[in-house]
């Protein structure tokens, strides 16, 4: 369990990092190292560059614009739990960060690094991709955005550009109401999750429910949004959820291995979703009820 | 209560060696390095099973920094079969394979190199030239005749095949009013050691002298080295002061040893290997019992268990190992704590291409328990009767000791029913069945969990002469040598290394307590092989019975010496004496204080009884109690000493998601005299938190290819803080009348019931459904899909 012999680079700026990624094809961004330093001594990846990151000041800062929250990719995980921004503005990412790792991996691990890992199971590429996160590269000099909700594409793939440096996550500020559901099962606490569901509803008075948004991870090869707009203009009850749920689950294939059966992550992932649904209700119940 | 009589025995000590563990001063092979040192990768074969057409290692051995590259060929060219104690001469083993691979991950090759690093770079550069084989994955098939056996020269892949009857199981079944048949199976799994194995091997050519500094846990382990490397046993030099990071049983590491014992003489130099996980999970010695057992039980309609029908089937992987005399231990205590007349044990072992199964904590007992405690549950559930009356109805009584179970081995004490009773007060039984049922009213599954099993101790090998007649192995022995100085401290040296037992707590305990000194003062040492009386090293649930045996009987010779100095000195009959916290007291109300003693011995002859030696050493080198004869018509005593423990926990889970929550585990534990209460309960939580891996999560597994699914932490799972639950010991004391303190083993403790246990509790809260999970680890999301099954 020894790496292959790689050299070690540590840029000050975005854009010397950039370069760096262009000179050799066989380079591989380090974002914490979490998941990469155990790839690596497996040889499991085999970078002849490895691009630390965690020097360049832009990249550990959040970012507020009146509609926005923005996150840099290198925020330690541990950093971004107990963030007030992230607390006040991005509840459902607040409670799905203490599913992340444990205290000494989350200590190290970074926002961005994991979302361009793209683990199937991970957390924050859920609750990005639930709520349509924007994830921002810098690709030859410029800037270029995705949607999550369509960034992640298979088990450790994603749509980012090969040269390309992420260096941001924006999310849309929730509204002053809003309800947020975060389940996940795994064999043992904190560990790649067999399913996973995050549920945020957004409310504003005089209108209601304003949208809903529920996503599935750990199932499949990439976390999923699912469609439950159905639910905007219902009384959100208990039998309105399950139905949106199950309809929304048809078309979600789901993968077996030896920890869980297909069937099993199907039966849970569906199960989990109700439950987010039906806490994020139980958060707004007040204001529903009005 | 017998623990006040003692002054430092039972008594709540530290144990000596947290302070250097505590504060990362232990030192592992890891912390070794010596000059020039070099560094070995071995290649792990891809395939289930390939015939080595040929090795093009060329390409590696032109690398900077790459020495050597050893293939099987050259190797067992030099070496002798590593022994495996059965009487099968057609399945030879070797360190590297040879000709023939027989499982995914065994070693082809290894390269010698500077660096760990390079040596695995070379690896890459290695063109093995093999041709794919079937193979065979399931011990069932692996027993057809249709199945292409794993070693072809062997015939077939049985290993071993034994029937024994004990007792008259025909006649018990045919009075019995009813008989159930079932069949569970314990999963592959392991104790996991933090430290892998490691072993670093120096030859210097001048001394004709192999060192050795090896992470062990190994009985013979320097005469194994010896024999496979034709050298003689003085030429073998182990060095027993490293400190071993966690073994229960799976340190073996004898190929290891071989591999770099040749290596270093064949270089003259120093070499060494230490495994990386992925190597110690599917090559090291890590896999233990793997046990399909069909099980028939004979019973009364009051519940009375009169006989039992067992067939062991055990899957022992590529080679012989120990696998097949882990199917040997179990018989010691083949009916569990309970009055069953008559077995009829059938002991099946085959080789199948998986990797090597070696021995593993209880060695085999565990796997068995399991299956002896699903049986009383299935007879309950069978006869609707309550779970605990049917054990309290069939548990051996205090009066029946020492009771002799059908297999010849006698149980030497207990009190079965008093620790039960003491388990169900300390939980409030009723309480917990009344949570049980509210669970199960507010929606969830819910059920509670009862084993109640023995721990055989005292760590002796009569399996092997019982499992193989050839053998005539009866001696198991341990000993312990101290010394006073000419300055009156005290040093006592035990020839092993310890890998979490608390051996230097142990000794400096006992010697402490026979010589009445305080064990602080008392300096533990380990010196190498060759300075060493014999010993068996730490297997069997033993040392507490025999290192602590041999040291309080060394110190027993000592105080004798010095009474009799004294009584020479004083000019009265020793019976007019007493040792009193070291010192000699005459009934007159002289004293001869501990110094002047030690200055009699040390300095003045003149003064010492007529041909005494001068000094004050001593040394025991002790046999396993009541371990006196070789089998006789399938029968021996196995083991002299049996601990007790019962547990009772309460879990729940919800239906969909199926995820077992223990809410409360308790055990009722009975080693008979403790010697350091924090090491016998720090045993017992780790077996319970061991049993819990086994039940739910631990599992070497393999898919349909032949390939190893679970190679690291990732998939290979072990319960954490979080999944091991507050854990509540009942503690009494029945003293074993066969040890100097009625001390018993306790180093399995909690492991050999808690698989059973856990189970138990599962099984119970899925019984209303009419599903019985049959196989270790119950996974959640079998728990799940079974659910689902009979509700949707």
């Amino acid at each position: 369990m020894k790496p292959v012999r790689f050299d070690y680079k540590r840029p000050a700026t975005i854009d010397e990092a950039c370069g760096l990624l262009a000179s050799d094809d066989n380079a591989r961004i380090l974002a914490g190292g979490q998941s990469l330093i155990p790839m690596l001594s497996m040889r499991l990846s085999r970078p002849s560059l490895l691009i630390d990151i965690a020097h360049i000041p832009e990249l550990t800062a959040f970012g507020e614009t009146e509609t926005h929250i923005e996150i840099g990719a290198m925020v330690r995980q541990a950093v971004a739990q107990k963030s007030e921004f992230v607390k006040t503005h991005i509840p459902l990412l607040a409670k799905a960060l203490g599913y992340v790792g444990h205290p000494p991996t989350r200590a190290r691990g970074t926002v961005g690094g994991s979302v361009a890992h793209a683990d199937p199971s991970a957390e924050i590429a859920l609750v990005a991709a639930t709520l349509g996160a924007e994830i921002t590269y810098r690709v030859d000099g410029a800037d270029e955005i995705f949607d999550a909700s369509d960034f992640f594409i298979g088990p450790m793939l994603t749509i980012a550009p090969p040269t390309g440096c992420l260096t941001r996550l924006s999310f849309v500020k929730a509204p002053a109401v809003c309800g947020t559901g975060f389940h996940e099962v795994a064999p043992r606490k904190s560990d790649y999750a067999l399913a996973s569901a995050a549920a945020q509803i957004n409310f504003a008075a005089g209108s209601g429910v304003t949208s809903i948004h529920l996503g599935i991870g750990s199932v499949g090869d990439f976390p999923e949004r699912l469609d439950v707009d159905q639910l905007c203009g219902t009384p959100l009850d208990d039998s309105a959820i399950a139905d949106a749920v199950h309809a929304a689950m048809q078309m979600v294939e789901t993968v077996e291995d030896l920890h869980a059966t297909a069937a099993y992550r199907k039966r849970v992932a569906t199960e989990l979703a109700i439950r987010a649904l039906r806490d994020a209700r139980g958060e707004i119940s007040k204001d529903l009820n009005q | 209560m017998t623990e006040q009589k003692y002054k430092f025995l039972s008594t709540p000590r530290r144990p000596v060696e947290d302070r250097r563990f505590v504060a990362g001063r232990g030192k592992f092979i890891a912390d070794l390095d010596r000059p020039n040192m070099l560094h070995v990768a071995p290649l792990a074969s891809h395939y289930a099973a390939a015939v080595i057409n040929g090795i093009d290692a060329s390409a590696a051995l032109a690398m900077p920094g790459v020495v050597d590259v050893i293939t099987g060929a050259e190797l067992a060219a030099a070496v002798q079969p590593l022994m495996n104690g059965l009487n099968t001469p057609n399945v030879r083993r070797f360190p590297l394979a040879v000709d023939r691979v027989r499982y995914a991950g065994e070693w082809v090759c290894a390269v010698v190199a500077e660096s760990r690093a390079l040596a695995e770079d070379a690896l890459e550069k290695i063109i093995v030239d093999a041709t794919p084989q079937p193979f065979i994955l399931d011990a069932e098939a692996a027993l057809l005749d249709t199945s292409a056996p794993v070693h072809p020269e062997h015939g077939s892949n049985l290993l071993l095949d034994r029937k024994f009857v004990w007792g008259p199981v025909d006649d018990d079944f045919d009075a019995a009013a009813h008989s159930l048949s079932f069949s569970v199976t314990w999963g592959r799994n392991s104790t996991v050691p933090i430290e892998t194995f490691g072993v670093l091997a120096e030859w210097n050519g001048w001394d004709q002298m192999l060192d050795i500094w090896a992470s062990i846990q190994m009985p013979k382990y320097a005469d194994q080295i010896a024999r496979s490397l034709d050298l003689p046993g003085n030429a073998i030099r182990v060095h027993y002061d490293v400190d071993v990071g966690g073994s229960y049983g799976v340190k073996r590491g004898i190929k290891h040893s071989v591999l770099v014992g040749y290596i270093a003489r064949k270089l003259g130099c120093s070499v060494r290997l230490i495994e990386d996980r992925l190597e110690n999970m599917r090559a090291g010695d890590a896999h233990g019992p793997e046990r399909k057992f069909d099980i028939t039980i004979a019973f009364d309609q009051d519940g009375t268990v009169r006989s039992m029908k067992m067939r062991a089937l055990d899957n022992a992987g590529a080679y012989a190992g120990r696998a097949p005399f882990q199917l040997g231990k179990p018989i010691s205590a083949i009916v569990g704590p309970y009055q069953i007349n008559s077995v009829a044990y059938h002991a099946l072992s085959v080789t199948t291409n998986k990797t090597v199964q070696e021995a593993v904590r209880g060695f085999g007992q565990a796997p068995t328990n399991y299956a002896i405690e699903t049986a009383m549950d299935r007879v309950a559930e069978y006869l609707g009767m309550d779970r605990l009356a049917l054990r309290q109805k069939n548990l051996i009584r205090k009066d029946q000791f020492p009771y002799l179970i059908p297999s010849g081995s006698y149980y030497d004490s207990g009190d079965y029913h008093a620790v039960v009773d003491k388990v169900l007060t300390a939980a409030d039984y009723p309480a917990m069945l009344a949570e049980r049922d509210r669970l199960r009213d507010a929606g969830m599954m819910a059920g509670i969990g009862i084993a109640a099993c023995l721990e055989p101790s005292g760590g002796n090998s009569s399996f092997e002469p019982l499992l193989n007649q050839s053998n005539q192995t009866s001696t198991w022995m341990e000993s312990c040598q101290v010394n006073i100085d000419a300055l009156g401290k005290v040093t006592a040296r035990i020839h092993t290394t310890s890998s979490g037992q608390g051996h230097e707590t142990l000794v400096s305990t006992v010697l402490g307590e026979v010589m009445q000194i305080d064990p602080e003062l008392i300096r533990i040492t380990r010196p190498n092989s060759l300075e060493s009386l014999p010993g068996n090293s730490p297997v069997g649930s033993r040392m507490a019975i025999m290192l602590g045996g041999a040291a309080a009987r060394a110190g027993e010779k000592l105080k004798a010496k010095i009474m009799a100095i004294a009584a020479h000195r004083l000019g009265v009959a020793i019976d007019e004496l007493r040792y009193e916290g070291g010192d000699v007291l005459a009934n007159d109300g002289r004293r001869l204080a501990w110094d002047e003693m030690v200055e009699l011995a040390h300095r003045q002859y003149h003064n010492l009884p007529d041909g005494m030696d001068p000094g004050l050493a001593s040394f025991d080198i002790m046999q396993v109690p009541t371990g006196d004869a070789l089998p006789v018509d399938d029968k021996v005593q196995m083991y002299p000493c049996y601990s007790f423990e019962f547990h009772l926990l309460l879990v729940s889970f919800d239906p969909i998601i199926g995820r077992p929550d223990i809410h409360s585990y308790f055990i009722g534990h009975d080693c008979g005299t403790v010697i350091n209460p924090a090491i016998v309960s720090g045993m017992t939580y780790g077996g319970i938190a061991h049993g819990i891996g086994a039940a739910l999560f631990e599992e070497f597994a393999y898919d349909t290819n032949g390939q190893l699914l679970t190679q690291s932490f990732l998939d290979y799972l072990m319960p954490s803080s979080h999944e091991v639950p507050a854990i509540q010991i009942v503690k009494h004391c029945t003293p074993s009348p066969h040890t100097v303190f009625g001390q018993k083993g306790s180093g399995e403790s909690g492991y050999l019931g808690a698989p059973a246990a856990v189970s138990g509790a599962i099984n119970d809260a899925v019984s209303g459904l009419g599903i019985h999970f049959e196989k270790l680890p119950i996974r959640m999301s079998a728990i799940s899909d079974a659910i689902a099954a009979k509700t949707s």
